[in-house]
């Protein structure tokens, strides 16, 4: 499928970002790292579902405790040290989004938080979305996630501040001259394999669906000499009464191809 | 005071170790969708059902290749690139130390092969892909129909309906045209 990329770029009026000045710039430079005292973070929405809120107040609350690492949070931006930005941009949220960054004093770390902070996430392509809060603002950590757990909020911060390593990193692969993919499950034939998938997606869903073909086909694959009672003592194993069910219509259709193909 | 003191001796403390100690997490819990390149056919299923588009399949007809590329920062974690990919190539894992200081370290790319058709020379699929097909029908190959289908799969499916119209139609000829 060939997406056109450049909409709704293309057709929307493009905000001019912020552009630090050397000295902020510099100075930012130092409070990136070294910071030896606690920070304020304010939280500034630009349009997002709530999401995002509700996981950094549980970051701060006491099964995370964000203030160990003295993190806290503060009502204005007047005293931010970090200010965090959730949502894709809007329209009607770029201007509040502007002066709460006017508002905090130099320097001061912006994060752009959640999938809708870091590129726009699930609202990228809306028309009333520029998407990210760099397109408005200068960005200094980027926390994906929709929204980012609290772990992985605490891990974003604690990276800003040059208590943990980053390990998330820019990679590409190309494909090798003989790469081929495995086979799944090679010895079954393809046509009871997929049935079997398609049987377990139906009474399970998707995902558990696939977990649960998957775990029958591979005791299906180690069984060898005797399926019939290998497959019966699996099945006998399982506590749950749903994966019985489930497991011995996956049963019946693998014993309907063995009678069919003799 | 005491009272105090033995409450909080009671209840403990709620407080979870990370980041000093690696985070317990629950089953289900849906992390980095993490990518394997080696088993990748660059189907491009993952790309059609991720609803944010955080993945992409961008096609370079000029070299010949097909550029798969995963944005994490613009990833919801749904777990539906997982459920439609035919090789299990990529699955949601629990990792969730995912934030970076560039967003350039947000995206993770891998460059496949493209097929060229046998009859036209044009790119029509990933060449993986192709030869993942060739070795499942080839389960089978003791029927004639599955080695004439092994036998087209390197044609374009312009040329496929093409080669078909052609054969239906000598067919006609041959037995009278069709009524
Ligand atoms: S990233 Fe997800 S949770 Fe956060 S505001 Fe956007 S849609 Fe909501
Ligand atoms: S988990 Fe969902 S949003 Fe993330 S890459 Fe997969 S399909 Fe796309
Ligand atoms: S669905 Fe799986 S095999 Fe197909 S392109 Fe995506 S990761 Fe690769």
């Amino acid at each position: 499928m060939i997406i056109d990329r450049e909409v709704p770029g293309s057709l929307q009026f493009q905000p001019t970002k912020v552009e630090l000045d050397e000295e902020v710039a510099a100075a930012k430079a130092t409070l990136l790292h070294d910071i030896k005292r606690s920070v304020y973070l304010y939280r500034c929405d630009l349009g997002g579902c709530n999401g995002c809120e509700i996981e950094i107040f549980s970051t701060i609350t006491s099964v995370f405790d964000a203030e160990r690492f003295g993190i806290k949070n503060t009502a204005s931006p007047r005293h931010a040290d970090i200010m965090i930005y959730t949502g894709a941009v809007t329209r009607s949220t770029r201007l509040p989004g502007l002066r709460a960054y006017a508002g905090a004093p130099d320097p001061k770390l912006v994060v752009a938080y959640g999938a809708c902070g870091c590129s726009g996430g699930i609202f990228h392509d809306n028309y009333c979305v520029w998407g990210g809060a760099d397109k408005i603002i200068p960005v200094d950590v980027y926390i994906p996630g929709c929204p980012p757990s609290p772990a992985q909020t605490i891990y974003g911060l604690a990276m800003a501040l040059g208590l943990l390593e980053q390990k998330l990193h820019a990679e590409t692969t190309v494909e090798a001259d003989d790469e081929r993919a495995p086979l799944r499950f090679e010895t079954i034939p393809y046509k009871v394999r997929v049935e079997i998938e398609r049987e377990a997606r139906r009474l399970a869903g998707y995902r558990y669906g696939c977990d649960l073909a998957n775990e029958f086909l591979t005791t299906l694959m180690l069984a060898d000499v005797d399926v019939h009672g290998t497959m019966t003592q699996f099945i006998a194993s399982q506590d749950d009464p749903r994966r019985v069910e489930i497991y011995r219509r996956l049963y019946d259709v693998l014993m309907s191809h063995a009678r069919s193909d003799g | 005071m005491l009272k105090l003191f033995k409450e909080i001796r009671k209840t403990g403390c709620a407080t979870v170790g990370y980041p000093f100690e690696p985070l317990a997490q629950a089953d289900g819990v849906r992390g980095k969708p993490e990518h394997t390149a080696d088993a990748c056919i660059a189907c491009a299923a993952c790309a059609v059902a991720c609803p944010p588009n955080a993945i992409q399949m961008i096609p370079d007809i000029e070299e010949g290749t097909v550029t798969w590329s995963i944005n994490y920062g613009r990833c919801i974690f749904c777990g539906r690139c997982e459920e439609v990919c035919p090789t299990r190539a990529i699955v949601l894992t629990k990792a969730f130390e995912l934030a970076v200081m560039s967003k350039a370290d947000l995206e993770t790319k891998s460059v496949y092969r493209l097929q060229a058709c046998s009859v036209c020379g044009e790119y029509f699929a990933s060449r993986k892909q192709i030869e993942l097909a060739a070795r499942i029908l080839g389960q089978d190959s003791d029927q004639t129909e599955v080695l004439q289908a092994i036998d087209g799969l390197g044609i374009c499916p312009t040329c496929k309906r093409t080669r078909d119209g052609v054969a239906a139609s000598n067919h006609a000829k041959l037995t009278g045209g069709v009524r």
